[in-house]
C-alpha cells in the first residue's frame, strides 16, 4: 500500500479556511463578490437566503468551482493548486439526491472510502463502521432506491465520513426529515463534532444552528456580510434588559405601570399569569425587586436582553438588501 | 434507531492510496456490476457461442496446417460478431455517465480526489475490462487453439497471425466505447443511451453503404466497415481497389480520438 503525497498542513492554525476577496461568476451572475472569510475550527453555521453563495463557496473550497479572482486556503492549502490534497481531507454532503441507486448502501459508502484513498479491505471495515454510526443498521443491504429520505440522509453522510475527513460540509443535511430524523441528524452531527472535527453546517433552519453551532457566518448576495461567535451575536443590545415576571394579571398591570415611572418600559409580552418585559438597562437593579416586592409579583429572571438567532439573520440580510 | 448506547465516532488510521491509482476502483466497479448483470451475462454466453465456441471446437478437432490471416480477419469480420459486440458495447457503455448524471452522482466522484480525467479513465478502463471478455479473449483462445493444434510446423508465422491476433482484439475491445461513452454523457437515460449508440452505428453504416457505390472510400463513414477494414489491415489483408489507408486512418481516429475528447470536453464544463 502506498501512502499519498504527503502534504505539510497547519493543523493548529486558527483558521480551518481562509477565502480573500473570491469572486465567482456563472455568466452574468456573480455567485460570490469579493467574499472575505476567515473560518475558524470547530462547528460553524453557515446561513443565506437562498441564492446567496453558500454552496457556491463550499464548492469553490472543494475546487468544483474555479474563482475568477481571489484566494482560498484550507488548512494551509491552495485550492486552486492543491484541490486533490484538499478533497483527501475535506467531506462533504451534498444537499440535493445525489446517490447511486443501484448500489446499496453499505456498496455505495465503501466505493466512495475506497475512491478517497482507503484499500478495499479498509473501505469495508469502515464502511460497516460508519453505517453503524449513522444508524441505517440491516437497511445497508438493500438497494438506495427503496430507501426513505431519512436513510438516504443518513447514507450522504456516512459517504461524507467514511474517509475520516478533517473538515466536512454539510449542506442542508436536515433537508426533507421528521422532527424524529432531525434530532436524529443532529445528535449525530454534534457526535462527529465532538472528535474535534471542523464541521461547516449549512442550514435554514435557524434553531439547528443555534443548537450546534459555536460561530456562525452569514452570506447575502454573494458576501460574507456577518461572521462571529453565536453568543456574541444574539447577545443584541447590552443596553437593553429583559424580566420575566408572574402574578395575578391586575398586579402584574400595576408593576408595568410602575415600572414605567422608573425605567423606560420597551415591550411587554403578556401571557397568562406571566409578561416578558423589555426596559431600558437600569443602573440599580435593586429598585426593580424593590417595586416587585411591593406590587406583589414575582420576578423570575433578569437579564440583558438576547436577540434570537433569526434576529440576527434578518437584521443582517435586510441591511444588504 | 439509534439505540441506548450510541456508537461514537472513532477516527481512521489507515494510508490512503496514490490518487493517480483511484480511476481504477472505478473500472473494477464497472466490472463487477457488468458481469452481475444477467443481460449483458445473456448477451455474452450467446454470442460467445455463436462467434467462438464453435470454431474454436472445429479447428481443435479438424486438421489444419497452421494460424492464417486470413482465416483469422475473416472470423472477426463475421457480421454475427460485429453485432453481439455492438450490443454489449452499447450495454456496458449505455449507464456509464447517463446513471451518473441522472442520479446527480457526479459531485460525489468529483468532491472527492479525483479529477475528470481520473473520472473518464475509470469509466473507459472499465468498459474496456469487460468488453475485452467478448472482444479480446475469445479471438485469442481460438488463435491459441489453432496454433496448439496446427499440424505444420511454421510455428513462427503462425505467432505472427497471434501477435495480430492480440492488437486485433485490444482494437475491437476499444473501438465503440468513446462513441458509446459520448452518447451516454449526452442524455441522463442509459436506455436512449444505448438504443442511440446502436442506431447511430446502423444508420452511418446504411449511409456508407449507399455513397460507397460511387467511391469506395465512403464506406469509411461506417464504424462496422472501419473495423472491418482496420481488422484487415491490422491482419496484413490486401485493402478494397481505390481505399486511401490515411482514409482508414483517420476514419479509426474519427471514431475514437473525437468522441473521447467531446466526452471529456462535456465532463469538463458540467464539472
Amino acid at each position: 500500500m502506498e501512502e499519498g503525497k504527503s502534504v505539510t498542513l497547519d493543523a493548529k492554525a486558527p483558521n480551518t479556511i481562509e477565502a480573500r476577496d473570491v469572486t465567482v461568476a456563472f455568466g452574468e451572475i456573480l455567485a460570490l463578490d469579493h467574499f472575505t472569510v476567515d473560518v475558524p475550527r470547530g462547528m460553524i453555521g453557515l446561513l443565506g437566503p437562498n441564492g446567496s453563495g453558500k454552496s457556491t463557496f463550499i464548492k469553490t473550497v472543494l475546487g468544483l468551482v474555479k474563482p475568477t479572482g481571489g484566494s482560498v486556503t484550507v488548512n494551509g492549502l491552495d485550492s486552486s493548486v492543491q484541490f486533490m490534497e484538499i478533497r483527501d481531507r475535506v467531506g462533504y454532503m451534498p444537499e440535493h439526491d445525489c446517490l447511486i441507486e443501484t448500489m446499496t448502501g453499505i456498496e455505495l459508502v465503501s466505493y466512495m472510502g475506497r475512491i478517497s484513498g482507503m484499500t478495499k479491505n479498509d473501505s469495508i471495515t469502515r464502511g460497516h463502521e460508519v453505517i453503524d454510526f449513522v444508524g441505517l443498521g440491516e437497511h445497508r443491504y438493500r438497494p438506495i432506491s427503496t430507501y426513505s429520505t431519512g436513510m438516504k440522509q443518513r447514507v450522504k453522510l456516512a459517504q461524507a465520513i467514511v474517509h475520516d475527513p478533517e473538515i466536512i460540509f454539510l449542506d442542508e443535511p436536515m433537508n426533507g426529515l421528521d422532527p424524529t430524523g432531525r434530532d436524529d441528524m443532529l445528535d449525530l452531527i454534534d457526535r462527529i463534532a465532538r472528535s474535534e472535527k471542523s464541521i461547516l453546517l449549512s442550514s435554514h433552519i435557524l434553531p439547528d444552528i443555534e443548537r450546534l453551532c459555536k460561530d456562525v457566518i452569514i452570506i447575502s448576495s454573494g458576501r460574507a456580510i456577518v461572521q462571529g461567535d453565536l453568543d456574541d451575536l444574539m447577545s443584541g443590545d447590552r443596553e437593553r434588559v429583559r424580566m420575566t415576571i408572574r402574578g395575578p394579571p391586575e398586579k402584574l398591570r400595576s408593576f408595568i405601570d410602575q415600572l414605567s415611572r422608573v425605567c423606560a418600559v420597551l415591550t411587554v409580552a403578556e401571557g397568562f399569569r406571566e409578561s416578558i418585559v423589555t426596559v431600558a438597562k437600569v443602573e440599580n437593579s435593586s429598585e426593580i425587586f424593590r417595586l416587585a416586592k411591593t406590587e406583589g409579583v414575582q420576578v423570575r429572571s433578569l437579564e440583558p436582553d438576547r436577540i434570537s438567532l433569526e434576529d440576527v439573520f434578518l437584521k443582517a440580510v435586510k441591511g444588504v438588501a | 434507531m439509534m439505540g441506548l448506547s450510541p456508537i461514537e465516532y472513532h477516527p481512521w488510521n489507515g494510508k490512503r492510496t496514490e490518487h493517480g491509482r483511484r480511476f481504477v476502483v472505478i473500472a473494477e466497479s464497472i466490472l463487477r456490476r457488468s458481469i452481475g448483470s444477467r443481460w449483458f451475462l445473456a448477451v455474452l454466453i450467446i454470442g460467445t457461442f455463436l462467434t467462438f465456441a464453435l470454431p474454436i471446437i472445429f479447428t481443435a478437432i479438424s486438421p489444419h496446417e497452421g494460424l492464417v490471416a486470413e482465416d483469422m480477419a475473416s472470423q472477426l469480420n463475421n457480421g454475427v460478431f460485429f453485432i453481439f459486440l455492438l450490443i454489449l458495447a452499447a450495454l456496458v457503455c449505455s449507464d456509464l455517465i447517463a446513471e451518473d448524471k441522472r442520479s446527480n452522482s457526479l459531485v460525489l466522484y468529483m468532491s472527492r480526489a479525483l479529477d475528470s480525467e481520473g473520472y473518464l479513465s475509470g469509466k473507459f478502463l472499465g468498459a474496456a475490462a469487460t468488453l475485452s471478455i467478448f472482444a479480446f479473449v475469445p479471438p485469442l483462445i481460438l488463435a491459441v487453439t489453432t496454433i496448439v493444434t496446427q499440424s505444420g510446423s511454421d510455428y513462427l508465422s503462425s505467432v505472427e497471425v497471434l501477435g495480430s491476433t492480440l492488437v486485433a482484439g485490444i482494437w475491437m475491445t476499444l473501438l465503440f466505447i468513446p462513441l458509446g461513452l459520448l452518447i451516454s454523457s449526452l442524455t441522463d437515460k442509459k436506455t436512449y443511451a444505448a438504443v442511440a449508440t446502436f442506431m447511430i452505428v446502423f444508420v452511418l453504416g446504411i449511409v456508407a453503404g449507399l455513397f460507397a457505390e460511387n467511391d469506395v472510400n465512403w464506406m469509411l463513414l461506417g464504424p462496422q466497415l472501419v473495423m472491418t477494414l482496420s481488422i484487415d489491415a491490422i491482419y496484413g489483408v490486401d485493402l478494397p481497389d481505390g481505399m486511401n489507408a490515411w482514409l482508414l486512418l483517420l476514419a479509426c481516429i474519427a471514431y475514437t480520438v473525437i468522441p473521447m475528447a467531446v466526452t471529456y470536453i462535456l465532463l469538463k464544463r458540467r464539472e
